[in-house]
């Protein structure tokens, strides 16, 4: 499943470089994150609380830096495993300046769900990953803003 | 309701038997202990310290397996062992492969080596000694996959670019072949009008059994011999499959059934799953216990042929006469080859269908795709060339403003044609197609449509009618798979069964069938009882099959309708011998000649002479127990047939030759009406007529016939394996996989003709396949339905609701896949 689209952010690409590219400024981002750990630079893992019906889905969550390109562009990858479901996605950001002091960032993410949980597919899926994508673009939006208000 | 006629024939056979017992609706024997839950199902045999396995299956469509730990497994306390793809790549070969180049290179094993090929592929097995606890330790082995692109649309899978599953293949492709017969320009010079259709595509499904595929595997290491208790189909196919694979002579190997919950022929190829039971029987010397779950059936076992027909073109002549047609069939076959292509070569025992049109071309293509091998399902293979050869009448019909009941009855093989030569060579050996359709129509009340329809317009449903009239070719000619791979060597067909008297006057029967539902204890009861002149209470027909009983053949099994062909030709002919042998030998104590005894009310009697009689309990012990002082050896009282049609080896160059011996054939008449806002339908009346010739118990062959119904049923309406683009199964429970209930069942009304075949030892045909024509009977009656609403075409075998829906707000867009060009 691939997922993509354009944001506009209301802050300098320094800005949004700074939070995008700090793991721990991305897990506050995250809905349902509940334990986050850095291993090093390159590497880090989440525990999260996916909503999946009751209870919802809980996953491991193991990210790894695999590009970047400062101020431009970065890329990860992102293997989750959980009760009935595994999960592997690579996501990418590309950042471009769109005046006014705005950013514009393209953002793309290739979404595997495996395992039971993948059987549900993309009729149910979907719409849950838009939900999660939905809500860490709109925390992105709020963070940056309070970053750059306070640069 | 039933309705029964007997057509005179003049093909009719002679029969050396005469009906007593058979041709009545005898209860059947099996009944009394699986009615009251004394039946013996795989899951009911248990084994002093046996360990349950569970399969690991690969949660990819396609993935790399880059590693496999099982140690975290290992250390739960009542787990006894692992297997993994890697052991069984070491202890054993690739399955041999029926395919020529390139499907001939598949390396297939019973897990998942180096690679996964489908959701589902197991990967790796836990045993311990509860199944909850294998189940969950399974899920503690800790299997590194790197994920592939799948190829999923079998359209797709030939295309450069897309992922190959077997590497070794060069590509995709698992076999192709031409089929051509007749002449195909002639025909389409001399038609008038030429009708086009881009595409049809026949939906993937399988059936459902209500048990699952299990085993109880043992092995002896004194004797090196695994014994199977299992509920494999058609242990014939199996045994040759894993024989070679465990590197052990078919001595080595032991198959035990005994009641078996529904096979379709799903089980027929559980052969991996069996061969790693084997391997973890050997390696932890424990009798390993498998049953599938639910889940892993709908998602791993024996999906139907997905098949796609493309460039239809048929020639059609102005009065309706159809000359000939030619396509491409491209069939998906899934992940790996477990009894393919077979499916390449099975179609063409029903090349014209029903029709006499004499040339024909198919260019026949199969791929192998990221999805659920495919097996043999009820009708197999068949019933999707069926279809198309229905599809393309009432398409035809339809474009040119034809009636589909008058040109079937134009273009129906008729009575006086039998038996009917079709254009490869294969024989239909009897049959009366437009009574059968006539008594069908008849059933329906088809006088009374037009009514109906005005009636369902005034409550604003639309009412449709439909057809689907099907062959169930049966008892296989196994050379047929040299038209796929002229180096394979099989060929003909073979089925076995013993009778004995035994001591205290016993009449034993042992079949190499494996019934799962079909009543051959009772129908084998009946045809002995005649026989021997006793009743089919004081026959014992064993349950199951058993190695052990030396009752098998090469081709032993329950398969492709043939029991009332094979298995009961075998009985009969065992029964023949071991009655011409109680007559010798009452001719021995009598001092007369064996032609003055006959066989009455459970005595051996001299014609005339009632008083001088022996019962059968007399010649048994006299045999078994008492046989001093003959002059000369006493008879043994214990025959063992093996019944072998008449088979030649088809010609491979010209793919002609007879491939079946018997067609039985179906007309399946459907109404609908749909709800024209929604596309919601209901069938509201069926009738199904079935003429499987002679029939030996005819509530016997009534129950297979509503057995198929529902089959069709579900698959034109609710039964749909569907994959998403990443492959994975949307549908692999019964949540989203609906299987009709008797809730679902519509009005059904059978009827029965016999148009008993010359070719049989009892006038008898194989049946019970015939559910491909109420797939297309609902198919024909949506178009019909729908046909007041722009006239759309249904181009799929399958239609939920939501594609009626489709085809009511867009028509045009299923019309454009239909051209007509008259001359």
């Amino acid at each position: 499943m691939i997922v993509k689209g354009t944001k506009e952010l209301p802050a300098s690409r320094e800005v949004v470089w700074g939070v995008i590219n700090e793991p721990s400024e991305m897990a506050k981002l995250m809905p349902g994150v509940e334990s986050f750990e850095v291993t090093d630079d390159r590497h880090w893992t989440a525990k999260v609380k996916v909503p999946l019906g009751l209870g919802g889905l809980k996953m491991t969550i193991d990210f790894e830096r695999l590009e970047e390109r400062e101020l431009e562009f970065a890329s990860m990858r992102a293997k989750g495993k959980g009760v009935g479901a595994l999960m592997d996605m690579t996501t990418s950001f590309t950042l471009s300046e769109a005046g006014d002091g705005k950013t514009s960032m393209d953002w793309e993410a290739d979404v595997k769900i495996a395992g039971p949980v993948g059987s549900m597919g993309q009729r149910v899926l979907q719409p849950i990953v838009n939900q999660q994508v939905s809500q860490v673009l709109e925390a992105l939006e709020k963070r940056v803003t309070e970053a750059s208000a306070s640069s | 309701m039933t309705t029964v006629e007997t057509p005179t024939t003049e093909a009719a056979p002679e029969t050396t038997l005469e009906r007593g017992y058979v041709g009545l609706d005898y209860p059947r024997k099996e009944d009394r202990r699986l009615l009251q839950g004394q039946g013996v199902f795989v899951d009911d045999i248990k084994r002093w310290g046996m360990g349950y396995v569970h399969f690991v299956r690969s949660p990819y469509a396609h993935a790399k397996i880059l590693s496999i730990d099982v140690s975290k497994a290992l250390a739960v306390k009542g787990v006894y062992g692992t297997l993994t793809g890697d052991e069984v790549a070491l202890q054993t070969d690739p399955f041999f492969q029926i395919a020529s180049e390139p499907g001939a290179h598949v390396r297939d094993y019973a897990l998942a080596v180096g690679k996964a090929r489908y959701v589902g592929d197991p990967v790796a097995a836990v045993v311990a000694e509860t199944r909850e606890l294998a189940r969950d330790a399974a899920e503690l082995v800790e299997v590194e996959y790197e994920p592939l692109p799948a190829i999923v649309d079998a359209r797709r899978a030939l295309d450069e670019d897309a992922p190959i599953l077997h590497e070794e293949c060069g590509g995709n492709l698992a076999w192709q072949g031409t089929y051509e017969w007749g002449d195909l320009d002639a025909a389409f010079a001399e038609a008038d009008h030429i009708v086009r259709i881009s595409e049809l595509h026949f939906d993937r499904f399988n059936s459902t059994p209500l048990e699952l595929d299990g085993a109880l595997v043992e092995y002896n290491r004194g004797t090196g011999q695994w014994t199977l208790h299992c509920n494999n189909q058609f242990p014939g196919f199996a045994i040759i499959m894993m024989g070679p694979a465990l590197r052990v002579g078919l001595d080595k190997l032991r198959f035990v059934t005994q009641d078996i919950g529904g096979g379709f022929g799903n089980k027929i190829t559980s052969h991996p799953q069996l061969v790693a039971c084997c391997l973890l029987a050997r390696k932890l010397n424990r009798p390993i216990q498998w049953t599938e779950w639910r889940t892993e059936f709908h998602q791993s076992m024996s999906h139907g042929n997905e098949r796609w027909f493309q460039d239809i073109e048929v020639a059609v002549k102005a009065d309706g006469t159809l000359l000939g047609f030619r396509c491409k069939a491209l069939d998906d076959a899934g992940a790996y080859l477990r009894y393919e292509p077979l499916g390449g070569v099975i179609w063409s025992q029903v090349t014209p269908g029903m029709y006499r049109w004499r040339n024909i071309r198919v260019d026949f293509t199969q791929v192998m795709t990221n999805k659920a091998p495919v097996s043999p399902n009820r009708g197999y293979s068949r019933m999707q060339h069926l279809w198309l050869t229905e599809r393309i009448i009432d398409i035809v019909a339809h474009e040119l403003g034809f009636d589909p009941i008058e040109i079937r009855k134009r273009n129906y093989i008729q009575p006086e044609d039998m038996p009917y030569e079709t254009p490869n060579g294969c024989v239909y050996d009897s049959g009366d197609y437009p009574r059968a359709l006539d008594l069908a129509l008849e059933l329906i009340g088809y006088d009374q449509l037009e009514e109906r329809r005005r009636d369902a317009e005034s409550r604003g449903r639309l009412l449709g009618f439909g057809i689907g009239s099907t062959l169930d070719s049966g008892t296989n000619n196994f050379g047929q798979s040299q038209l796929i791979n002229p180096d394979l060597q099989f060929s003909g067909n073979n089925e076995v069964a013993t009778v004995k008297l035994d001591i205290l006057g016993e009449i034993v029967v042992t079949l190499g069938t494996t019934p799962q539902g079909q009543g051959h204890e009772t129908t084998a009861a009946q045809v002995v009882a005649d026989i021997l002149g006793c009743s089919p209470d004081d026959v014992t027909v064993r349950a199951g099959h058993d190695t052990y009983w030396n009752s098998h053949a090469g081709f032993s099994g329950t398969y492709a309708s043939q029991f009332a062909v094979t298995g009961l030709g075998a009985v009969k002919g065992a029964t023949e011998e071991l009655a011409r042998q109680m007559r010798v030998l009452a001719s021995m104590v009598f001092g007369c000649s064996p032609d003055d005894i006959e066989l009455v009310d459970k005595h051996a009697r001299i014609k005339g002479n009632p008083e001088a009689a022996l019962p059968f309990q007399a010649l048994g012990a006299i045999v078994n127990a008492g046989n001093a002082g003959f002059p000369e050896d006493p008879p043994p009282l214990n025959a063992r047939y093996v019944f072998r049609p008449k088979f030649e080896v088809p010609d491979k160059e010209r793919k002609f030759g007879n491939l079946t011996l018997t067609y039985a054939m179906q007309i399946h008449a459907c109404v609908v009406e749909v709800d024209p806002e929604t596309g919601y339908y209901e069938v509201v009346d069926y009738a199904a007529v079935d003429d499987c010739g002679s029939r030996v118990n005819p509530k016997i062959v009534e129950g297979q016939v509503m057995g198929a119904t529902a089959h069709a049923l579900g698959a034109a309406i609710w039964e749909s394996f569907v994959y998403d683009d990443e492959g994975n199964l949307l549908t692999p429970n019964f949540y989203d996989y609906h299987v009709p209930h008797a809730l679902d069942m519509p009005p059904l009304r059978t009827g029965a003709l016999e148009s008993p075949s010359p070719f049989t030892p009892l006038g008898t045909k194989g049946m019970g396949e015939g559910g491909g024509a109420g797939i297309h009977a609902v198919c024909a009656a949506l178009q019909d339905a729908l046909r007041s609403r722009g006239g759309a075409i249904v181009s799929d075998s399958h239609n939920p609701y939501h594609r009626v829906w489709a085809m009511l707000r867009d028509p045009d867009a299923t019309r454009a896949n239909v051209e007509v060009v008259s001359k």
